[in-house]
């Protein structure tokens, strides 16, 4: 703690002790204590450093008046205070501990009622019972009882911190700590650190007592404190070392067997966990028992969910995995008519129950959404516990695909009477495809490849189809396509048929669907590109889509209306073409076209989306294109320098864009040109910036540390002309202007940008008349307003604090910068020097908000709004940060 | 109550109803897809059709050259086209000329009109709303333009022969009935049906004869449709037909008034119960831009009214966003000018958002904007100016939907050849391959985006159980999946109790008895009533009066006194006052109670009784003086022979347990 704040604490005390009801904002009194966390999480002891805190608790301690927010604080603070042995003891010798803790006193006072007051009595134990003094504190005020009770508090948020406080004294103060106990920070726990076992015991015997006694509902208004039981049982066993876990279970098995005969709907899932969490940490036969009783239940609806939660742990048994996974299919089988299930079905009665389930509509569609999304985990499974090959599974979901869509046809054996309840259902629609797409990862998926696509291009073209189930399609379809290698499964009426629905769905009245379709042709650009580099295969595209051309749809589409849509096409059609530059192939006709109607978009559109993909489209285009010296070709060359005279006018507009985004893709466009330009150099350095790994520069201050480079090399050979070259460009322009940015990430980005340059051309370690000498020649010319201006005034700023220093009383005008009318011309070079990047840099990574978010600025603020507060009239005016 | 069931077809409705002494015709569609058994009706000449080779049996047998032509493998008839009129004339199911009334739910169910208001000694009257009285007149003179503004001067009957007709190929060898099959009407029919029509409005209540009341109620489905409640005062009968729930243009539907049914006679639901009308508008819209973007033309047949205003508003919003602004729409009828006008004065008609824009400063429907852009020009045919206008690539919306005559057959023997156009149905009365038929070959694109805003079943099941009828009746094609699609469950009524099915020349005895009819008693009558209680707040009393039946209104009146006697001067006869109005005996009610009874009889000293338990009461034996009372729910029976004083005796006992009026 710094000397200003441990002089301001005790004046904020005062005030806190005072009244609560002068604090700046509801959340000072959380700021508060998590600095006082983190000053004793670094190992800082503030009994020491702020002996006021003491007064504090105990002034507002017996305050009867006090605020129950402050009251709140001071039991969380006081937990704080004791949270180590040592400066338990020290609290202890004064009289408050007792009082802060003392239930009675809270509920006399009438205080008890408000659960600002419960909770922080929860929290401040919590804090404390941290060593085995704390623990017999606890146990000696009989506190356990009390807690118990607030496990079934009014408000949730007490009940669960209670639930979390019982599992915390438990686990925490256990025995022998397990090997493998994760989640409890031990490295405080040395020896001598054992709790006395009678505390300990006592607080097992009252906690399990307890959880045997409120486990069974007595009644069923109970189902709350049972759901509870249930949760902290769960925290409980899944962390419990073998000594406590066994003595839990030895407990509790009774009243959970008691549970699983019961069969209540509400607490299936809760029991699962419970059981489930009991097997993660060992075996037992009679949890093996319950776990098989739970999936018997008789209640179909619970015992799918109960199969599900079983599957999703992961919990590897075969038997059980085997019930799980018919229980789990059970459904499909039936409303599909695939024999998944085989024809030993020997639960009849079930299935029965099943059927009738089924029938109704809302359980039939909650269960079938729980078996499509554990197909793909089935499929998984090892063969010897599937009853069916994995490939029928994904027959099953096809064929219920086609009963959602109302094209099953009617030779299908399924249950009609329950098929009737998913027609036209867009939820499983939107499941089943789900799972369709993870189940290209099943053995022997492909098999169905062709049936899938049938499928796939039925639910495209079905005009009913929400636009969300029409996006899953797409994904789908994206899915398979990418995992298939061979495509001569696909006929001329599928090819056509895709073609056809494509054409259609761009033309659609919902902009979700066009997008989504502009989208796909994009992506499947994407995946063709990347089989064809796997494997020389045909092209996937022309596989999929035939000579059917995408770009004339994607051209259209850079005309609607949406801007989502326009955004998408965007990048689609770089997606379409990277092929074609990374090959270097000729310029097509509509090449310049579409260049020409991007660059209408980027200076025109009035939403930042679109602008935002222009530019990036011109980044992948950059990126992905050779350079001219490479290749000789005519064709290739018109195709770079379209490509570099259309650069020129992304970077001048991008510059002045009103979206801080397409800035800062701006500035990653400039930096592929200072690649491009320096990359041979040896004093370059690419890639200063992680651009790539972030595409949201706000408020991800990079971790990078910045060097500065110290080589002394000599540069001078090339690099003027490069430089020149550069600037010619634009690119310095883009970088000074974003350099006095308002928005921090454009501002950061540039300064980087420019350093890296500076370093780059003229080494701040050379000497200055060194590097003027050889750099001088090249200059930039700096508009009379606007960035230009501001750039201006830097530098003037920074000449003139060096004339003075040098005492030279010449501030006329600026050595190496000529006025010519409105604009000025600059040396590169000097500017770089003296725009004082390095300072900006460091003011840059700074957060905004690091000033109004330290202790001091908030200790402050709580002064001056008492101060306000009791001189009433003058309005205070708080930081948001 | 009787049901006469005249047309087989769902959404072309024609059923009579006999309720109390009322004859009641409840629609007359007009089933016009007899048509497609005939060649189309060019509007200018056509080499193709017109160089068709006329149609002659395998072995030659029949030959009938003349008057069918083949064309693509299927046979047509070359002659004006004929429709297939409800069942009336060569079974003697009912005599038209005693059809009080008829009610019309909307104006595609009317357009059978003509024929039976001029054709079959009808006298009664027509009811119907005002928009469907407008729009039903301009689809009827549309019709009539469209048959005689290209006369054909040879009527084919030949092919009708009994004889012939086995021989010909399907599907006209299974057609029935051909020889009832009709012409259009003319003109001066149309008027002299439509001057037979009274306007009525929503929820207005017309008195027949005072023995019912029939009152129309919003149907939702086009301007002015409704569905219909024929109650009287203890019946209550509701007929709907064509209602939609979709919010569209017209008025919502009114379902509150049709609780408390006791018959609920259900038709035109949807004929597309798979195809959802907002996903088939979609399916519309996106199919027109692909056309028009690849340089095509769209073809849209359609009626002149109706579904149409809907498609010109979703295009309105659509235009804009798929960049078509600059692409010109054509509506090409006789009666577009009219149709567009008229729907945007029938405010009252209008749904409620449409309705407050009446009182805006803008017209209720966008397409007035269209016009006013010129982005969408109407023309009553494709002679005149609008030849001189036309442009491609364009969107054009013209009838007939049958593809048979209209301005239609025009612009499919000109844009049928190239691939690049389309074809997009929009209406779902006609089989778009079977309308089809005649251009074959066709390279154009065929698009079928049926939109049919009827109630769907999923609706109707769901109106059924809220509206909760006692029994309906509907055609038996609800009643089973649709033939093509017999795993569709869903897609068919299923009540409880069953509906009652009908078809085609079905009658129907409808389930419902009449109990109760109402009759009126004078102040002065009434109030000469003495009620006794005979149960706790049930009373009764004797009524001695002279029931006056007029229109079906029953009236109780005072027994007319006699006229008094002349005072005469001389003195006449005494006795010759009027025999005196007899007093009416009393009436007995209640029930002897047995133990009650036996006591009784002990007490008066009847003490060998023996009781006997028959089916429906007692027998009491009274062995000294040999006699029976017969003691049943109905009725008292004492037996003795000839021994009076016993029998006053034993009645005065048994009328101690009886109450007397």
């Amino acid at each position: 703690m710094d000397r200003e704040c441990a002089l301001l604490l005790p004046g904020v005390c005062a005030v806190l002790a005072g009244s609560g009801s002068s604090l700046p904002d509801d959340t000072s009194l959380e700021k508060l204590l998590d600095w006082f966390t983190g000053i004793t999480e670094d190992g800082g002891s503030l009994l020491e450093t702020c002996p006021c805190l003491l007064k504090l608790i105990s002034t507002v301690v017996h305050n009867a008046a006090s605020d129950p927010g402050v009251l709140s604080f001071t039991l969380r603070l006081t937990g704080l205070l004791a949270a180590t042995e040592e400066s338990f003891k020290t609290i202890q010798e004064h009289p408050v501990l007792n009082k802060v803790f003392n239930l009675q006193h809270w509920q006399e006072a009438g205080l008890w009622e408000d659960p600002c007051l419960r909770i922080g009595w929860i929290q401040g134990l919590r804090s404390m019972l941290q060593h085995p003094k704390a623990l017999s504190f606890f146990v000696q005020s009989g506190f356990i009882d009390p807690l118990l009770q607030l496990q079934t508090d009014t408000s949730l948020f007490i009940a669960e911190a209670a639930n979390q406080m019982l599992a915390h004294i438990l686990l925490f103060f256990q025995p022998v700590p397990p090997a493998g106990c994760k989640g409890m920070d031990k490295k405080e726990k040395g020896d001598g650190m054992t709790p006395s076992s009678a505390d300990y015991t006592a607080v097992v015997k009252s906690i399990s007592g307890y959880l045997k006694e409120s486990l069974v509902p007595k009644e069923s208004k109970n189902v709350r404190q049972s759901l509870q039981t249930l949760k902290l049982l769960a925290l409980l066993l899944a962390q419990a070392g073998p000594p406590l876990r066994d003595k839990l279970l030895q407990t509790v098995g009774d009243s959970l067997e008691e549970l699983v005969t019961a069969g209540s709907s509400e607490l299936t899932l809760p029991l699962m966990d419970v059981i489930l969490s009991a097997c993660s940490s060992g075996t037992d036969e009679r949890i093996t028992r319950l776990l098989s009783s739970m999936l018997n239940i008789n209640k179909p609806a619970d015992l799918i969910h109960a199969a599900a939660a079983f599957l999703r742990r992961g919990h590897h048994d075969t038997v059980h995995t085997a019930r799980a996974v018919r229980i789990l299919l059970l459904p499909l089988d039936i409303m599909t008519g695939q024999t998944l299930l085989g024809t030993i079905s020997t639960a009849d009665e079930h299935q029965f129950s099943v059927v009738e389930q089924l029938k109704s509509k809302s359980s039939c569609i909650s269960m079938i959404c729980v078996c499509l999304s554990n197909t793909p985990q089935i499929t998984l499974t090892p063969p010897d516990v599937l009853p069916c090959l994995p490939v029928s599974i994904v027959t099953a979901v096809l064929s219920l695909l086609r009963i959602c869509s109302g094209n099953s046809p009617s030779s299908s054996t399924g249950c009609s009477e329950v098929s009737r309840n998913v027609i036209g259902s867009s939820k499983v629609q939107k499941c089943a495809l789900e799972a369709l797409t993870t189940l290209t990862s099943s053995p022997g998926a492909k098999e169905r490849i062709s049936e899938v696509f049938t499928v796939l291009i039925q639910y495209l073209e079905n005009p009913d189809s929400d636009p969300t189930v029409l996006h899953k399609s797409y994904q789908a379809l994206l899915k398979w396509t990418s995992v298939c290698t061979d495509f001569s499964f696909i006929t001329d009426q599928l090819r056509h048929d895709l073609v056809e629905v494509v054409k259609k769905r761009v033309c659609d009245m919902r902009w979700e669907v066009k997008d989504s379709t502009v989208e796909f042709l994009g992506h499947l650009a994407g995946v063709c590109d990347s089989i064809k580099a796997a494997a020389e295969e045909r092209d996937a595209s022309e596989a999929l889509l035939g000579d059917c051309s995408t770009t004339p749809l994607l051209r259209e589409a850079l005309q609607d209306s949406e801007s989502y849509v326009r955004a998408s096409a965007i990048s689609a059609l770089a997606k379409t073409l990277t092929h074609r530059w990374q090959q270097g192939a000729t310029l097509t006709e509509e090449e310049p076209e579409i260049v020409s109607r991007l660059l209408e978009i980027l200076s025109q559109d009035s939403e930042g989306f679109p602008r935002r993909a222009v530019v990036q489209y011109f980044i992948s285009w950059y990126s992905s294109h050779s350079p001219p010296s490479s290749s000789s070709s005519s064709s290739s060359s018109s195709s770079s320098s379209l490509l570099m005279q259309s650069v020129r006018s992304v970077l001048s507009q991008g510059r002045a864009d009103l979206d801080w985004e397409v800035k800062v893709h701006t500035l990653v466009l400039a930096e592929l040109l200072l690649d491009e330009a320096f990359s041979g150099h040896p004093g370059y350095k690419k890639g200063s910036d992680s651009h790539h790994a972030s595409p949201h520069a706000y408020g991800v201050v990079s971790e990078q540390a910045y060097t500065l480079h110290t080589h002394t090399a000599t540069h001078t050979e090339g690099a003027e002309s490069d430089l020149a070259v550069v600037v010619e460009q634009g690119v310095v322009s883009v970088l000074l202007s974003g350099l006095v940015d308002c928005d921090r990430p454009v501002a950061l980005k540039a300064c980087r940008l420019l350093i890296t340059l500076r370093e780059t051309v003229c080494p701040l370690s050379l000497g200055a008349l060194d590097a003027s000498a050889a750099m001088a020649t090249v200059s930039c010319e700096l508009p009379g307003c606007g960035w230009g201006r501001e750039i201006l005034k830097i530098l003037k700023m920074k000449k003139s604090d060096q004339a003075k220093e040098e005492d030279i009383a010449d501030q006329s005008g600026l050595n190496g910068a000529e006025e010519g009318g409105d604009s000025v011309c600059v040396s590169v070079c000097e500017a770089l020097r003296s725009l004082g990047l390095d300072e900006r840099m460091e003011v840059l990574t700074q957060s905004s908000d690091h000033i109004h978010n330290s202790p001091l600025s908030l200790l402050q603020d709580i002064l001056t709004a008492s101060a306000t507060h009791t001189k009433p009239g003058e309005e205070v005016i708080v930081d948001c940060y | 109550m009787k049901l006469y069931c005249l047309s087989g077809h769902p959404t072309l409705p024609c059923n009579v109803l006999k309720f109390k002494s009322t004859t009641i015709m409840l629609d007359c569609g007009l089933d016009t897809t007899s048509v497609l058994n005939f060649l189309p009706l060019p509007l200018v000449h056509s080499p193709r059709l017109s160089k068709l080779p006329g149609w002659v049996s395998k072995d030659g047998s029949a030959n009938l050259q003349k008057e069918l032509k083949e064309c693509a493998g299927r046979v047509f008839v070359d002659s004006q086209p004929e429709f297939c009129l409800p069942e009336y004339i060569h079974r003697e199911l009912l005599d038209l000329s005693t059809i009080d009334v008829i009610l019309i739910s909307n104006y595609h169910c009317m357009m059978a009109l003509p024929y039976i208001t001029e054709h079959t000694g009808f006298t009664g009257t027509v009811y119907a709303t005002e928009p469907t009285l407008t729009i039903g007149r301009l689809f009827m003179e549309e019709l009539v333009n469209f048959m005689e503004r290209v006369p054909k001067a040879q009527s084919a009957t030949c092919w009708k022969n009994k004889e012939m007709q086995r021989m010909l190929p399907g599907p006209l060898k299974d057609v029935v009935d051909v020889w009832a099959w009709k012409r259009s009407y003319s003109i001066q029919e149309v008027n002299s049906a439509l001057s037979k029509v009274q306007l009525v409005g929503y929820s207005q209540k017309v008195e027949l004869f005072g023995a019912v009341q029939v009152s129309p109620l919003s149907s939702g489905y086009s301007l002015g449709s409704s569905n219909w409640i024929i109650q009287s005062h203890h019946e209550k009968v509701s007929y709907v037909s064509g209602s939609s729930l979709l919010t569209t243009h017209p008025q919502p539907m009114d379902q509150s008034s049709l609780k408390n049914s006791d018959v609920l006679i259900l038709t035109g639901l949807t004929q597309m119960p798979t195809a959802n009308p907002d996903g088939m508008l979609g399916e519309f819209c996106s199919n027109l831009a692909m056309t028009i973007r690849a340089g095509g033309n769209v073809l849209v047949p359609c009626y002149s009214s109706g579904v149409i205003y809907d498609l010109l508003e979703c295009l309105y919003q659509f235009i804009d966003s798929a960049n078509l602004g600059t692409t010109p729409f054509y509506f090409i009828s006789p009666v577009a000018n009219s149709s567009l006008e008229f729907s945007q004065i029938f405010a009252e008609w209008l749904c409620h958002n449409k309705q407050s824009k009446v009182y805006l400063p803008e017209p209720p429907f966008p397409h007035a904007e269209l016009i006013q852009t010129n982005k969408l020009k109407h023309y009553p045919s494709i002679h005149g100016d609008f030849s001189s206008e036309f442009r491609q690539p364009c969107v054009v919306f013209t009838g007939h939907p049958s593809l048979r005559f209209g301005d239609v057959v025009h612009f499919m023997e000109l844009w049928g050849k190239s691939s690049i156009n389309t074809i997009i149905f929009t209406e779902p009365d006609f089989s778009y391959l079977d309308a089809l038929a005649p251009y074959q070959p066709l390279a154009m694109k065929c698009v079928y985006c049926p939109i049919d805003t009827r109630l769907n079943f999923h609706q109707v099941s769901k109106l059924l159980k809220e509206v909760q009828p006692l029994h309906v009746v509907c055609p038996e094609q609800y009643t089973q999946p649709p033939l093509t699609q017999s795993h569709r469950s869903d897609l068919m009524l299923e009540l409880q109790p069953p509906p009652m099915p009908y078809r085609r020349c079905s009658v129907l005895n409808l389930p419902h008895r009449r109990r109760y009819e109402r009759v009126y008693i004078l102040p002065e009558l009434a109030n000469s009533l003495v009620p006794s209680e005979i149960k706790p707040g049930v009373s009764l009393a004797t009524v001695s009066a002279v029931l006056h039946s007029k229109d079906n209104k029953h009236t109780l009146q005072l027994v007319p006194k006699p006229p008094p006697v002349a005072p005469s001067k001389k003195r006449k006869r005494v006795l010759e006052e009027p025999p005196a109005v007899l007093a009416p005996k009393t009436l007995l009610s209640g029930a002897v109670p047995l133990e009650a009874f036996l006591a009784t009889l002990q007490n008066h000293g009847f003490t060998e009784v023996k009781v006997e338990e028959t089916a429906d009461g007692h027998i009491l034996h009274l062995q000294a003086e040999d006699t029976l009372i017969q003691l049943e729910e109905d009725g008292t029976h004492i037996v003795c022979d000839n021994n009076e004083p016993l029998r006053t005796t034993l009645r005065d006992l048994v009328l101690r347990f009886l109450q007397k009026l």
